[in-house]
């Protein structure tokens, strides 16, 4: 399924993809700028297909998507995917598509709308990541949303003559900053005098 | 490359699964020792689907399905996928599953042992991956005495029976395998002494 839209701080938001938006992803990929921990750079995609794509996502019992959009445009994707919902645990990812954007803090916020839909909306018990430990922007984005690392995984990644391993993270809702509640959640609680969880609201 | 070949054990052998498997697949996917113990090749269905499905695993470019057999009886199967574009060459065990009227028969180990061998003598590849539930001890010494060593535990990962259960991450890298078993797990004689 898309994910609805959930507005954030500093102009960052989640909202469902369009078809505009799989015609960036799938030219994102293919950029050396973004792709030095993100898949091997080339891609079965093809304009013809962006809808076709879109189609399989929207109608996908096991995935939950969106568009990251910054002051109104897209520039990356998030979501949960391999949703396993007896166990109610999935592996979430994210993907900053504008490397002139980098550094602002888009995916720390894209994190924390996201984890709080997977533990308010969806009810899950846990969730799982791969990053390649060099990238710390990423996986320290998933840690201000309490991800922690459970184990490393060797030699993952070469590029350019390195190989690089990888970070393992996992998520749990108790590990959810409680002071990073958004809103809907954070003024529901707050309405409800704190019965969902988010007693500690500042 | 989707179905696999024989592969020899000294009392098992992997071999190419048919229809005529199937509907034991289908029982053990509805048995619960068998998905207590780990993760299934699909869930249970009607004969049709189990044949769409062999099909689909025919069409796979990387993940290879082998039945397992003992004395010429089915008592098992094992997938893996096969490679690696960007990480060392490498193979990924996603099943394994005995059928549990045989199991504490040592055929697991037989079966894992030599489709290890054909991992890495035959293969040449370099390391190869499992995921394991923390309470699935029979896997966990099959793993240990291969070679396998845990690089992560993930905590709470799996739902049944009324609780949660942790999942280990092992791997095993070629020089382990090389330094234990390569001088007695050879699937062939060297060349030149055969000629």
């Amino acid at each position: 399924m898309l994910g609805p839209r959930i507005v954030g701080d500093n102009g960052i938001e989640l909202r469902p993809p369009v078809l505009e938006d799989y015609h960036l992803f799938r030219t994102w990929g293919l950029q050396p700028e973004v792709t030095r921990f993100w898949g091997p750079r080339f891609t079965d995609q093809t304009p013809a297909t962006a809808e076709e794509r879109l189609k399989k996502d929207l109608e996908g019992r096991t995935l939950v998507f969106w568009s990251i959009a910054y002051q109104g445009e897209t520039v990356g994707l998030t979501g949960i995917f391999d949703i396993n919902w007896v166990s109610r645990d999935g592996e979430t990812g994210i993907f900053i598509g504008r490397h002139d954007l980098y550094g602002k803090g888009i995916a720390s916020e894209a994190v924390r709308l996201r984890m709080a839909f997977i533990w308010y909306e969806l009810g899950f018990h846990r969730t799982h990541n791969w990053i390649a430990l060099a990238n710390q922007g990423s996986w320290r984005a998933n840690q201000k949303s309490g991800y922690s690392q459970f184990g490393t995984y060797p030699r993952s990644w070469y590029r350019s003559g390195e190989w690089f391993d990888e970070w393992l993270g996992e998520a749990f809702p108790h590990t959810f900053p409680p002071h990073k509640v958004p809103s809907p959640w954070r003024d529901e609680s707050t309405r409800n005098d704190g019965v969902n969880g988010a007693e500690t609201v500042q | 490359m989707a179905l696999g070949g024989i592969v020899r054990g000294k009392r098992t052998t992997l071999r190419t699964p048919t229809e005529d498997d199937l509907a034991s697949y289908s029982r053990w996917m509805a048995d619960l020792r068998v998905r207590r113990a780990g993760r299934i090749w699909h869930e249970p269905a009607m004969p049709a689907t189990w044949k769409e499905r062999l099909k689909e695993q025919a069409k796979e470019q990387r993940v290879v399905l082998w039945s397992i057999e003992t004395e010429g009886r089915l008592i098992g199967m094992a997938r893996a996928r096969l490679g690696s574009l960007e990480g060392p060459p490498g193979a990924h065990l996603q099943n394994l599953i005995i059928d549990p009227e045989e199991w504490r028969r040592g055929y697991g180990w037989d079966a894992a042992l030599a489709l290890h061998r054909y991992f890495f003598d035959y293969l040449d590849l370099q390391r190869s991956g499992i995921e394991l539930n923390a309470d699935n001890s029979a896997a966990l010494r099959i793993a240990a005495k291969l070679g396998y060593a845990e690089f992560g535990r993930g905590h709470e990962v799996y739902y049944r029976d009324g609780a949660y259960v942790d999942e280990i991450w092992v791997v095993i890298q070629r020089a382990t395998w090389d330094e234990r078993w390569a001088k007695i797990e050879r699937e062939y004689a060297p060349f030149a002494a055969a000629r």
